[in-house]
């Protein structure tokens, strides 16, 4: 593991004395735990060849967005722009809600940091996941946000995380965590973004107390040269309800870990995402949903079209523990494959303990569905430009379910023009 | 306009339609009516060239083309319009978004040119008021959750929009209440013309009490064995398919 | 319905569960290459047969036992289990059935296996293992008529050596896993079974085993070889005496489909499953699997009913362009049982396709898993596979999971997976005694009636007996 990481690890960033504090236990935690080999099952079918090779520990860039080739997103409301896991002012804009706390873990005050520290990491079982803690070794700095108790946020507040191309390979981590109090309501969108091949760690915490109401996208749009092993944790407490929207375009190795604990009764989570993937890329989708006690429900529906000599892995477990009656848990991961040298691992995972339950899941690999291609053809268009709008479609399925009609319209122009698909009419503007 | 001269078919190595011949000029509306399994929506799909349709004989002209030579959508480029029995659903692919690309290609085919994204969507607007569908509709999936009804209109308001020269409408009246079978010949009443021709196929003859055949055809065993004017229909409605049976079939 | 009703609705005993008190020659526990040595000069075996058998020995004990299955069970001490046991009578190998000894004969008559020709089942001819040698085959005269050959696997080794030699191990490797290598080095007997090419076999083929004598284990071997366009329907069924000790059963069975023929294997395995408590029973750890070529096909059923632990996958290579594979199986698990089984599908051929059904039913305290790998690779155009796991739960102690791996490399291909779970609820159980149903007959006509798609791949006979079968073994679990 020592391979992995370089003497400095960022413990010369100056910190607070909690975060540095954090940093060494985590780096202790990852130096004394192994890399996972394909042995292990949970990375069966991802080698972290990749990641065999010296990193160095990123360093602050003062480029500006145009040089960074960053494409700030206009979904509206607050937005923080880290650049190489350091915060960048001059990108960033904050506005006023009182909802809302909205603070980076370095300029928190005594109580924000008596929160962090109470929930940092409380729903990552350390021992499980080697790279929290080297989240934890190589964080520069984070992001905590409080949503106060019986408010709703008013706009959204967007996360940018970009990386610059740096000489050396370069480690970075990123955080966020999110306390939304008792029947709170915001949302929030993370964008992954840079080029090169720096390896990311992007780590999310999301605990939701009572009737909390949190949308989440995570929305992954690297350069295929791109290494990320990351992953979203996150607690439900009673009637929380977790819409949590994941995207991933290309990259050499992405690895995305998804825990859904289900704590507290009447917790529901809709769980969607999907991954296009095309030359060498390889996307891990590894999720797993913990019904922890009765009546939680969940929604999970992953897609995912994987071209060229790409691999997609998608791992979907749902965990129902004893006395967890009257859950309701539903998963779908469909896939096409589009290449003969492509390749699609699926695994979706039933594991039950309690009787008085709805559970089911499905997995297809396989084409464009005949009858709608024919259906296209009737009407004039042609093969290929039939098989580009089907793609398409079979993808915006889940964008349209996505409540956030700011990140809808962000993200369909970006689908239409990674299939090349020549959708003139904003859909949106139709009923005019 | 379409000439079929001794078609002959088959689906899944069972042979459906066994020798079919018919003409239909510009601007004529011809109803084919025939029991279950006659091979009515065959006719349909083999016109239109879904896969799994084997032609084993026998030829189609259309507008003076080799309609079996050509591909699907080189056939609706043409003019040949299918309105679906049981339309496919395609979710997370727009009704408009759909609607626009199909009328782009058929125009850009017929080297028209495209439609402008305000005049198209002043159209398509225009045509959901026609069939008395929610503009609402624009937005959603194609076909996607729409009742059997909806489906229906949906497909007549393709076939506005496409402005085809042969619309073959499959069954479009099975399943529809009264109302929205009068929407339904409202609208395809509205589009008869000197240079459009129609191909009613139907199990019932009470869609021909609102738009008015040219001619009714019998199909029974993969063959057209009677021909007439619209009294055939109605002798049909009256005496049952039987009546057939126990005539010169038997 | 109360938890007492649902427990004494299922609360029923092992009826398999006596001992045959009968002299036996039994190897002391242990393992060793004489062990080996032992049993290849017990069966008087070739030169090339005794070192295949020492080669997968050196393999064996390089290998660890698989950790990655759904069960729990204290390590298996290889070293004090005894590796061959025969009956004293069978020292001369009966040469009829009358000279078989009457003790045997009637073990199977109380198993309700009759051996007497003029007894059996009609058009099914048995071969039944005891222990570790086969004991009788039926209706040899008769398959012999159609070419059909079927005997025990030692005497195959002695009358068909070329057959033997060519396929023993062409589709379960020696290394193939760490109870394959156990089998390979230790194999006691087991059937064998040869189909000319282009014939029908005339009758269904039926292999009963049975675990008598306490410490030993049973490692029975099967080799079945379809020829071309040849035709057969097999059946093994198999119990043991109720014990206290965990006893070991590690089989492997070999399916040589060639071109155009169909095999089609059942299994009603019904070991002693341990009592209430968990203590005792069989672990049944068994190695399956069949190679079909071009146009082959290959069906396996089975109704898991026994054992305390089991771990199973028949598994189908569809090699050949347009081959078949399927599987239909019911496990079901009450009280302490646990089972972590299923199939592998391996698409190489053009246009392969498979189907697997599988129903797991839970009850007790019991847990089953359904664990299954679908791979369909880059050769493997226009493969094609269904799958479709369910899961029924009775009572809120007990286990139910789905482990599918799905592993695509070709576009063309359509892969397909579906799993759902339910339980036996409270109204239709209601239903079912409002309509003068007790609550046992209830569960089992549920049960039966999750099962029926499997059921009704079994060959008649044996249906039957299967849901009686699931009957029995669900008494107790209702709850």
């Amino acid at each position: 593991m020592a391979d992995l990481l370089t003497p400095q690890l960022n413990a010369e960033t100056p910190a607070p004395d909690w975060l540095q504090a954090r940093r060494l236990a985590g780096r202790a935690a990852w130096e004394s735990s192994e890399l996972p080999t394909r042995k292990t099952e949970a990375w069966k079918y991802t080698s972290l060849f990749a990641l065999q090779q010296p990193f160095m520990a990123a360093r602050e860039s003062a480029e500006s967005a145009e040089e960074l080739g960053l494409e700030l997103p206009q979904l509206a409301g607050s937005r923080l722009v880290f650049v190489n896991g350091f915060w960048r002012e001059d990108l960033s804009e904050i506005e006023p809600d009182a909802a809302i706390e909205l603070v980076r873990f370095s300029e928190a005050d005594q109580s924000q940091a008596a929160l962090i520290a109470q929930h940092l990491g409380s729903v990552v079982p350390g021992n499980k996941h080697p790279f929290s803690a080297l989240n934890d070794a190589v964080l520069a700095d984070g992001v905590f946000l409080r949503i106060l108790k019986g408010s709703k946020a008013a706009r959204p507040v967007q996360l940018v995380w970009h990386n610059s191309p740096q000489v050396d390979a370069a480690i970075n981590s990123q955080r966020l965590l999110v306390l939304a109090e008792q029947h709170s309501e915001a949302t929030v969108v993370e964008h992954f973004s840079g080029q090169g091949h720096s390896f990311t760690n992007g780590l999310t915490e999301l605990i939701l107390a009572a009737g909390a109401t949190l949308s989440h996208s995570r929305l992954h749009l690297e350069s295929a040269e791109a290494l990320h092993v990351g992953g979203l944790h996150a607690a439900l407490e009673r009637d929380a309800t977790l819409n949590s929207f994941h995207v991933a375009f290309g990259g050499k190795l992405k690895r995305i870990d998804i825990v859904i604990n289900h704590l507290g009764q009447g917790a529901h989570c809709q769980l969607d995402g999907m991954y296009l993937l095309r030359g060498q890329e390889h996307v891990d989708y590894h999720t797993c949903i913990e019904h922890a006690v009765p009546h939680c429900t969940t929604d999970e529906t992953f897609r995912g079209i994987v071209g060229d000599k790409a691999s997609a892995v998608f791992n979907g477990r749902i965990h129902i523990h004893p006395d967890a009656q009257k859950t309701r848990a539903e998963l779908s991961n469909k896939n096409l494959l589009t290449s003969a040298t492509a390749e699609v691992n699926t695994k979706p995972e039933l594991e039950i303990y309690a009787d008085d339950v709805q559970c089911a899941h499905g997995a297809t690999v396989a084409q464009l569905d005949e009858s709608m291609l024919h259906y296209l053809r009737t009407r004039g268009i042609p093969a290929d430009e039939a098989l580009v709008l089907l793609s398409y479609g079979f993808i915006n399925a889940l964008v349209e379910k996505q409540r956030l009609e700011s990140l809808r319209d962000y993200l369909k122009p970006r689908l239409a023009d990674y299939f090349g698909a020549a959708l003139a009419v904003d859909s949106d503007d139709a009923g005019g | 306009m379409l000439s079929i001269k001794d078609l002959h078919a088959e689906v899944e190595g069972k042979n459906i339609l066994k020798g079919l011949n018919l003409e239909i000029r510009e601007g004529e509306v011809h109803a084919i009516m025939g029991p279950n399994g006659s091979g009515k929506s065959t006719l349909g799909h083999v016109l239109s060239g879904r896969p799994g349709y084997e032609i084993t004989q026998g030829s189609v002209e259309f507008l003076g083309k080799d309609l079996l030579e050509l591909d699907t959508e080189e056939r609706a480029h043409l003019g040949l319009f299918l309105a679906f029995q049981y339309p496919v659903e395609i979710p997370g692919v727009s009704n408009m978004e759909f609607l626009k690309a199909s009328v782009d290609a058929v125009r850009e085919s017929q080297g028209a040119s495209a439609y402008d994204t305000v005049g198209f969507m002043r159209r398509a607007r225009e045509a959901c008021t026609a069939v008395d569908l929610d503009q609402a509709f624009l937005k959603r999936g194609v076909n996607e959750g729409f009742s059997g009804g909806e489906k229906k209109r949906n497909e007549l308001m393709q076939m506005m929009l496409l402005e085809p020269r042969l619309c073959i409408l499959d069954e479009t009246d099975s399943g529809l209440d009264i109302d929205a079978l009068q929407v339904v010949a409202s609208g395809v009443n509205a589009m008869r013309s000197e240079s459009r021709s129609f191909l009613l196929v139907t199990h019932y003859q009470r869609l021909l009490d609102y738009i008015e055949p040219d001619f009714v055809h019998v199909l029974a065993d993969g063959r057209i064995i009677r021909s007439g004017d619209k009294s055939l229909a109605l002798e049909l409605e009256a005496k049952g398919y039987s009546w057939l049976d126990d005539g010169e079939v038997a | 319905m109360s938890q007492e009703q649902i427990d004494r609705a299922i609360a029923k005993d092992y009826a398999a569960g006596f001992t045959t008190d009968i002299e036996s020659d039994t190897l002391p526990p242990g393992l060793t290459e004489d062990t080996i040595r032992f049993i290849s000069a017990k069966k008087n075996e070739p030169e090339w047969l005794l070192e295949w058998r020492l080669g997968a020995f050196q393999v064996w004990r390089e290998m660890v036992g698989p950790d990655w299955a759904h069960v729990d069970y204290p390590e298996v001490d290889f070293q004090s289990i005894s590796y061959y046991s025969q009956p004293k009578s069978m020292e001369d190998r009966p040469k009829s059935l009358d000279e078989v000894d009457p003790e045997l004969l009637a073990t199977y008559e109380k198993l309700g296996i009759p051996l007497h020709e003029q007894e059996a089942l009609a058009g099914v001819a048995v071969d039944v293992v005891f222990d570790s040698v086969s004991v009788a085959t039926t209706f040899r005269e008769k398959l012999a008529e159609a070419g059909v050959l079927f005997c025990s696997i030692s005497e195959a080794v002695q009358q068909y050596p070329d057959l033997v030699r060519k396929h023993l191990g062409s589709v379960v490797p020696r290394k193939d896993n760490f109870y394959a290598a156990l089998n390979s080095a230790v194999f006691s007997d087991g059937s064998f079974v040869y189909i000319p090419k282009g014939v029908r076999c005339p009758m269904e083929l039926s292999t009963y085993f049975r675990i008598n004598e306490a410490n030993t284990g049973q490692f029975e071997r099967t080799l079945i070889i379809a020829d071309e366009g040849s035709h057969v329907s097999y059946l093994e069924g198999c119990t043991a005496p109720m014990r206290d000790e965990n006893q070991l059963h590690a089989a492997v069975v070999e399916l040589v489909a060639l071109d155009d023929a169909e095999i089609k294997y059942s299994t009603v395995q019904n070991w002693y499953p341990g009592d209430a408590e968990g203590k005792g029973g069989i672990y049944n750890f068994v190695t399956k699997r069949g190679l079909a070529h071009t146009n082959a096909k290959i069906s396996w059923t089975q109704v898991e009913t026994g054992s305390a632990v089991t771990w199973k996958y028949p598994s189908c290579i569809l090699r050949g362009d347009n081959s078949v594979g399927e599987f239909y199986s019911v496990a079901l698990t009450n009280n302490l049982q646990q089972a972590d089984t299923g199939t592998k599908m391996i698409h190489l051929g053009k246009n392969t396709r498979s189907t697997i059904i599988s129903k797991g039913i839970s009850a007790g305290k019991s847990s089953n898993a359904y664990r299954g790998l679908v791979r369909v690779g880059p050769t493997a155009k226009g493969a094609r596979n269904y799958t479709q796991c369910d899961s029924l739960l009775i009572g809120d102690q007990c286990a139910a999971h789905t482990f599918p791996y799905i592993e695509s490399k070709n576009p063309t291909g359509i892969i397909e997976h579906e799993a759902t779970t339910s339980k036996v609820s409270d109204d239709q159980l209601y239903l079912c005694q409002q309509r003068g149903l007790d609550p046992e007959k209830a569960v089992s006509m549920i049960v039966n009636g999750f099962c029926k798609e499997v059921f009704k791949e079994l060959p008649m006979e044996f249906a039957v007996e299967a849901g009686k079968l699931l009957e029995v073994s669900l008494e107790g679990s209702v709850g």
